[in-house]
């Protein structure tokens, strides 16, 4: 009886959930959630996630970048909320991740076009991301003729501005070299 | 690792799809649950435990966890599979009475996880034998664990579906305006934000502090300006919150300010004194 009396006195111990939602705690570390619009296909996620739950690779046809994302393999570490510079990708509450007969269901992908390089006219990084940075510069208050020159350099893909920089240094040697 | 181990046919036969089902649909009893530990790094078996605690109470819906596989109906395996642990497994899995429910559970359990590359296991149990159930998570909530074993058995649908976005538009995302006509200054208050606090509180605190800031009606006049954020100070309940403001304050807006206007940093009546941050935390 004692026994019965201290059970009615804490009551009923068990969560109602599946029956009734069950509320996470506060910063409870649930299923990334990815905004496809926000997304800028900087990579800094696919670099910084240590299971590669995120991979950011072209596709097959080498004309866009792809967004993988593999729940699966993902171990909650909030590595990619941390280092996303627009919170594309943001630690939800969601823990119902459980799936059934198809493992193809956990998994997530999202395409980005890509931006060509000015000079050789190869594909380098996405439309997006160049966009954003114009954006940026845009709301430092730096003036239109800056702009339009930064413009013309994050066009260019990292191999041609190596050789512009190689040339320009070159250049400016050439006069103490004797020939 | 290579795949040496087929499902031998006598086996696989009695484990389709519609085999499955049927058992779960004509079962009249409970649900027998089998615990294998594939070289897992005992996470998962705690939160195992924790899910057959009184506070989430699976024997609801008739889960018990049995110590010996011939009388599972369930096979939870949880771990990468790791080489020693592949016979255990495969002894265990034929030991199983057909048809049975392998779940896959844990972020290893599924795929493998964090040594899905990983040179002495074989990355997920359904690289070994079939697997029916994934359960990601490292580990797994209790309630996770719960809205699992209930997929498995059907009492509850499938929440995620494969996600594919494609075409969106090359347009940027749109970037606030700045409070002084420069994003280099919200910029700063996040990095010192994140600095102080961290990536997840740091960014409710540039939240706040620049929703604070950007309330201010004159922005270039920092005496009236350090008396609308105290009274948004006041108002914040986290002393921690309180604090950072306080050196946001000092340290990034008033260094932002200098720009403009030449101001003397350590004057009281526009910086934040140390008496007065000490008050933050009464």
């Amino acid at each position: 009886m004692k026994l019965l009396d201290m059970t009615r006195k804490y009551g009923n111990a068990t969560y109602e959930y599946p029956f009734a939602p069950y509320d996470v705690a506060d910063g409870f570390r649930g299923k990334p959630e990815y905004d496809y619009d926000k997304c800028i296909g900087c990579t800094a996620c696919g670099v910084a996630c240590p299971s590669n739950a995120i991979n950011v690779e072209l596709n097959e046809a080498k004309d866009k970048l792809v967004w993988k994302f593999d729940c699966g393999r993902c171990i909650y570490c909030g590595r990619c909320d941390e280092v996303c510079p627009t919170n594309a990708v943001m630690l939800g509450s969601n823990f119902e991740t459980a799936v059934r007969f198809n493992k193809e269901d956990l998994t997530e992908s999202a395409e980005l076009e890509l931006e060509c390089c000015q000079n050789c006219g190869k594909k380098f990084t996405t439309k997006r991301l160049i966009a954003y940075c114009i954006e940026n510069f845009k709301k430092v208050g730096w003036s239109e003729s800056v702009i339009q020159e930064k413009t013309k350099y994050i066009k260019t893909c990292p191999v041609c501005k190596k050789a512009d920089s190689v040339e320009l240094v070159s250049k400016h040697f050439s006069k103490g070299v004797k020939k | 690792m290579s795949k040496t181990y087929v499902v031998p046919t006598e086996i696989s036969e009695l484990n389709r799809v519609e085999d499955k089902l049927e058992l779960l649909k004509d079962i009249k009893r409970s649900f027998s649950v089998y615990r294998i530990d594939c070289g897992s790094c005992n996470g998962c078996e705690i939160e195992i435990f924790a899910s057959i605690t009184p506070m989430w109470d699976p024997e609801r819906f008739g889960f018990k966890l049995v110590a010996n596989p011939r009388h599972a109906d369930i096979l939870l395996c949880t771990g990468p599979v790791t080489r020693q642990m592949y016979y255990p497994l495969l002894r265990a899995y034929e030991a199983a009475p057909d048809p049975k429910i392998v779940v896959g559970y844990g972020a290893c359990g599924s795929t493998g996880g964090i040594f899905h590359d990983c040179y002495s296991t074989w990355g997920g149990v359904d690289k070994v034998i079939p697997v029916d159930v994934w359960i990601p998570g490292c580990p797994p909530h209790p309630a996770s664990t719960i809205y699992g074993l209930a997929t498995a058995i059907g009492i509850l649908d499938q929440k995620l579906k494969k996600v594919e976005h494609k075409d969106g538009s090359n347009e940027a995302p749109v970037i606030e305006k700045s409070v002084f006509g420069n994003t280099l200054f919200e910029r700063e208050v996040m990095e010192r934000a994140r600095v102080m606090m961290g990536y997840l509180h740091g960014r409710e605190l540039h939240k706040v502090f620049t929703k604070a800031v950007s309330s201010i009606k004159d922005i270039y006049n920092p005496v009236s300006s350090k008396k609308s954020l105290l009274e948004v100070i006041k108002k914040e309940e986290d002393p921690r919150f309180r604090e950072c403001m306080m050196i946001l304050h000092n340290d990034v807006y008033l260094k932002h300010l200098k720009r403009f206007k030449n101001i003397d940093k350590c004057n009281p009546a526009i910086c934040f004194t140390k008496e007065e941050m000490e008050l933050a935390y009464d």
